[in-house]
């Protein structure tokens, strides 16, 4: 009997604890970069976000669900944008940066894309096309350089830039297609080298903000403070330090 | 914060055993009983979490939660409770992923029970219910045992379930395997390493505890 009680009182515990916290998912590419505008946020304002990392894909489905999200950070316009036609959202998606895309290396030596063809670069990681708009840029770049049917065979899709960073940091590839904001992340910063893609290759990677109708009522003024802040001077600078343009 | 996951974990784990004592062992002893031609279904339902990909019954949970859907709707609109990204949702759906760990062993057990035993206690007048809990229960302790420790440690690995309906929200649904998955998505993989040694050693010295355990249980049963 004594058991059960502890055990009901340990199970309650999670039910009481019911402080108003502000919850940011964030697509895997923002990473590194909304980590450091969350700490500039809580110096600015005393508000520490919670910060939740994945695939806009899959935080799309959850927040249709019913994800109990306040912002929504995703890696490209159109999940936001489905989440506002589905009327989740409080107003429309805005674009807070413009993603970059690079090709990291495991060696010093940085590497013209050409280079791919040679034979002792082995495996390429790209982030799934279908579900990553870094993915899909890679691809539109391999494609307008003339080299994706010669280099599918190279090729290892990762499910999110997330896995496609693992790949290449555990040896696993020789090189991988990824975000700027990864390589210029200060832990990432000596591992490898990189080569930025000439954006022209490739469609703009607009990357959208949404604020959740799940977002409960309570923390809405916090919730409306974040998203400004991520359109203020600090935060532009912060974007831009990581390669957000 | 750092221990947070492995608290949950822990939490998630409790709580799954417990209520699997409750459900696990009406149904073992069922089951054990039963001579019905349903009972190979039974079994193979109860079964299936053993062979199916997580990913299936995170799946079919995902839709049934769903407050867009029947069950999640009528929970939705009636009581105004969401299992989807939830601590409760997450000890449900544990109830469902570990339930074969409970009942293989406690059925196995009480099958094993020569019937003399039952018929010897009911002769002196024990109701069918005192036999239960007097006479068989104690008498399959090193089943039991294994019932209970193998719920607990299956629940500490469950990932997939919880990767699928839970959200990975800090203290609600971020237990310790998804919190692994999160650390090496974010690069950290030290931090990964942490989590991952301590689920590796809490995991090994539990099933150690069962089998040194049911080794003295055995041979003081043999001796007697």
């Amino acid at each position: 009997m004594k058991l059960t009680l502890f055990a009901l009182t340990i199970l309650l515990v999670p039910f009481c604890s019911n402080a108003q916290r502000l919850r940011i998912a964030a697509a895997a590419n923002a990473q590194f970069v909304s980590q450091e505008l969350v700490k500039e946020f809580k110096q600015l304002t005393g508000i520490e976000p919670e910060l939740i990392i994945g695939s806009s894909g899959k935080f799309t489905a959850q927040i249709e669900q019913g994800a109990p999200f306040d912002i929504f950070m995703s890696a490209d316009m159109k999940y936001p944008q489905e989440l506002y036609e589905k009327q989740l959202t409080i107003g429309k998606p805005e674009v807070y940066a413009y993603g970059t895309l690079v090709l990291w290396s495991n060696t010093t030596i940085k590497l013209p894309v050409n280079n791919l063809i040679k034979a002792d670069i082995r495996k390429i990681a790209v982030a799934n096309p279908k579900l990553a708009p870094y993915g899909e840029a890679t691809i539109q770049t391999l494609q307008k350089l003339k080299l994706y049917t010669q280099l599918q065979p190279k090729i290892v899709y990762g499910e999110s830039i997330a896995q496609v960073n693992q790949y290449l940091l555990t040896g696993a590839v020789d090189v991988a297609f990824t975000a700027k904001s990864v390589v210029l992340d200060p832990a990432q910063k000596d591992k490898g080298s990189y080569t930025e893609i000439d954006s022209k290759l490739y469609k703009p990677i607009a990357q959208a903000v949404v604020i959740l109708k799940s977002s409960t009522g309570g923390n809405l003024q916090q919730v409306k403070k974040f998203y400004k802040f991520l359109f203020s001077a600090q935060a532009k600078a912060i974007f831009k330090a990581y390669g957000y343009k | 914060m750092m221990y947070q996951p492995l608290w949950l974990t822990f939490k998630l784990a409790l709580a799954t055993t417990l209520c699997l004592l409750l459900l696990g062992i009406p149904i073992a002893a069922v089951l054990a009983k039963s001579r019905s031609k349903l009972k190979p279904f039974l079994e193979a339902i109860i079964s299936l979490p053993l062979v199916l990909p997580p990913s299936v019954l995170g799946f079919y949970l995902l839709l049934a939660f769903s407050p867009q859907n029947g069950f999640g709707k009528m929970l939705d609109v009636a009581f105004n409770i969401r299992l989807l990204f939830s601590f409760s949702g997450l000890v449900i759906s544990s109830i469902i992923y570990s339930l074969p760990f409970m009942v293989h062993p406690v059925q196995a057990g009480l099958e094993a029970l020569p019937a003399s035993l039952r018929e010897a206690s009911q002769t002196l007048g024990k109701s069918s219910w005192q036999t239960f809990i007097k006479v068989l229960l104690p008498n399959i302790k090193p089943a039991l045992l294994t019932g209970i420790i193998l719920t607990f440690a299956h629940t500490l690995g469950e990932f997939g379930l919880v990767l699928m309906i839970g959200g990975n929200i800090p203290g609600v649904t971020k237990v310790a395997s998804i919190a692994i998955y999160d650390e090496v998505e974010s690069l950290n993989f030290s931090t990964a390493h942490i989590y991952a040694a301590i689920l590796m050693v809490v995991s090994f010295v539990i099933l150690l505890t069962v089998y040194l355990t049911n080794k003295r249980l055995n041979k003081s049963r043999i001796a007697t």
